[in-house]
């Protein structure tokens, strides 16, 4: 029995460490220091929905003289400080102004959010919150701060879900956002709605000026991401005049992981673009 | 934050030390054991986010010593087997190959023998996709990819006599720093961690 337990408490231990080590990796916390951050609730008039909102500045902020650009960043609970700090320190490389950043908390189910059609219970909100972004978030904004009010000077960033919603935008609701940012968009949703969505709107879009940046990671192998990211750029690359597209494949890196990489590459080519 | 991983890794290192240290008991016990120098290990798998991907691997262990061990993992994963069709996206195929080395240590117990190794190798990854919806025919999107493929291996060979039962657990830590934890997440390296099942049979 003894020997048994001695065993035991040897595979037991050896597997703690193990998953020990293992845990390390994501036990780190960024945060945004460098500017002043407020924040703030936004409660939409369209779900009844409350958004934490928070507004990120540049380090040298000056209302009084500068207009600055804005980018909405989705899923901003998990990475506002990360662009947040990509943004300054991108930037400070180029010896461009920064921007001011607004990141957009979860006010209910991001599956809900940024999904543009109803295939479930849980999808389906993202008119709603174009919505909410449009006519309460912006004006908020623009009103609160010295920002520039121009669609050139609005980004929207998303990633996976977020990549899904920024497609929607762009196809749907053009003239809001001029520059888009999206990572592993989920464009296979309801039977790739964001293709025909694309193709249904694009004469709508095609001469307007765009600035758009797609990345996916190269190991996102689930059968349903790489086809039509590939599409959507296509359409895109062909149709769009006055388009400046870049894509990236973030190499031997997966959905998760080719997150942040392709963040800092789709911010980058912003900055040298814009 | 440095002070947490400080103390992580020294609780981590501590552990997995005092999980090595060998008592008399065991001294005795490894008596009974016959030490296998040279074994083949075939077996099939699944990744642990329980998808559809199907390992099929092999591990050959060579033992110089008692306590010493080195192997050869080879392994052959067709990737979404049972989900080539997808909102009018086709997988055309889905693979990979992985081939790791790796140096490690054997406890042994009455019946039974657990070896941890450090295994590092290359991987290679190869998949098309394409859509069949009338607008996007012709657009298809595949990649072929060689990566570094490293991490830890658990192996538990079951059984005294000849042909054994085997068991294998990898966690890969290729890419590091790990993104994600959450088992039903899409994706990240704690859903790729290979449960392998399969017999062996001891060559010398």
């Amino acid at each position: 029995m003894k020997k048994k337990a001695i065993l035991l408490t040897q595979i037991f231990a050896s597997t703690s460490a193990i998953m020990l080590l293992f845990l390390l990796g994501s036990c780190k916390k960024e945060s945004f220091n460098s500017g002043a951050t407020k924040e703030f609730t936004l409660q939409s008039a369209a779900n009844d929905a409350s958004y934490q909102i928070r507004v990120g500045l540049p380090a040298n902020y000056n209302p009084l003289v500068e207009k600055y650009a804005t980018i909405y960043v989705l899923d901003g609970n998990d990475i506002f400080d990360f662009v947040a700090n990509k943004c300054k320190e991108i930037s400070d490389n180029l010896a461009v102004k920064n921007v001011v950043i607004v990141s957009i908390g979860y006010g209910q189910d991001r599956s809900i959010d940024y999904t543009p059609t109803k295939i479930s219970s849980i999808t389906g909100g993202a008119p709603q919150f174009l919505n909410f972004i449009k006519t309460q978030l912006i004006p908020k904004i623009e009103q609160d701060y010295k920002v520039d009010t121009a669609r050139a000077s609005r980004v929207i960033l998303g990633h996976s879900y977020g990549g899904l919603f920024g497609g929607y935008a762009f196809s749907i609701h053009n003239k809001l956002f001029g520059n888009y940012i999206l990572l592993s968009p989920s464009f296979w949703f309801d039977d790739l709605i964001a293709l025909r969505q694309e193709k249904d709107n694009r004469n709508d879009n095609k001469t307007r000026q765009q600035l758009v940046f797609m990345g996916i990671g190269e190991a996102e192998n689930a059968g349903r991401m790489q086809a039509p990211f590939e599409a959507f750029y296509q359409a895109l690359q062909k149709n769009y005049s006055d388009i400046k597209l870049e894509k990236n494949h973030e190499k031997n890196l997966d959905h998760l992981g080719s997150r942040n990489p392709n963040i800092e590459k789709g911010l980058h080519f912003y900055f040298q673009n814009k | 934050m440095k002070q947490h991983k400080f103390l992580f890794f020294i609780i981590s290192v501590l552990t997995f030390s005092n999980s090595l240290a060998q008592t008399e008991k065991q001294a005795i016990k490894e008596k009974h054991f016959a030490v296998r120098q040279l074994t083949i290990e075939l077996g099939i798998g699944i990744h642990s986010n329980f998808g559809t991907d199907l390992l099929i691997t092999n591990l050959v262990q060579w033992n110089p010593k008692k306590h010493l061990a080195f192997a050869s993992h080879s392994s052959y994963n067709i990737n979404n087997l049972l989900q080539r069709n997808f909102n009018g996206i086709k997988t055309e195929y889905n693979y990979s190959i992985n081939q790791k080395f790796g140096v490690g240590t054997t406890f042994y117990s009455k019946r039974s023998s657990n070896t941890f190794l450090l295994m590092a190798g290359i991987k290679y990854t190869s998949f098309k996709e394409i859509l069949l919806n009338p607008d996007n025919k012709n657009v298809s999107a595949g990649v072929n990819a060689l990566s570094p493929d490293y991490g830890l291996m658990y192996s538990l060979k079951k059984g005294v006599k000849k042909y054994f039962f085997s068991f294998r657990m990898y966690v890969p830590l290729y890419p590091w720093p790990v993104k994600a934890t959450n088992i039903s997440a899409v994706d990240g390296n704690m859903n790729n961690i290979a449960l392998e099942f399969g017999a062996g049979i001891k060559i010398k």
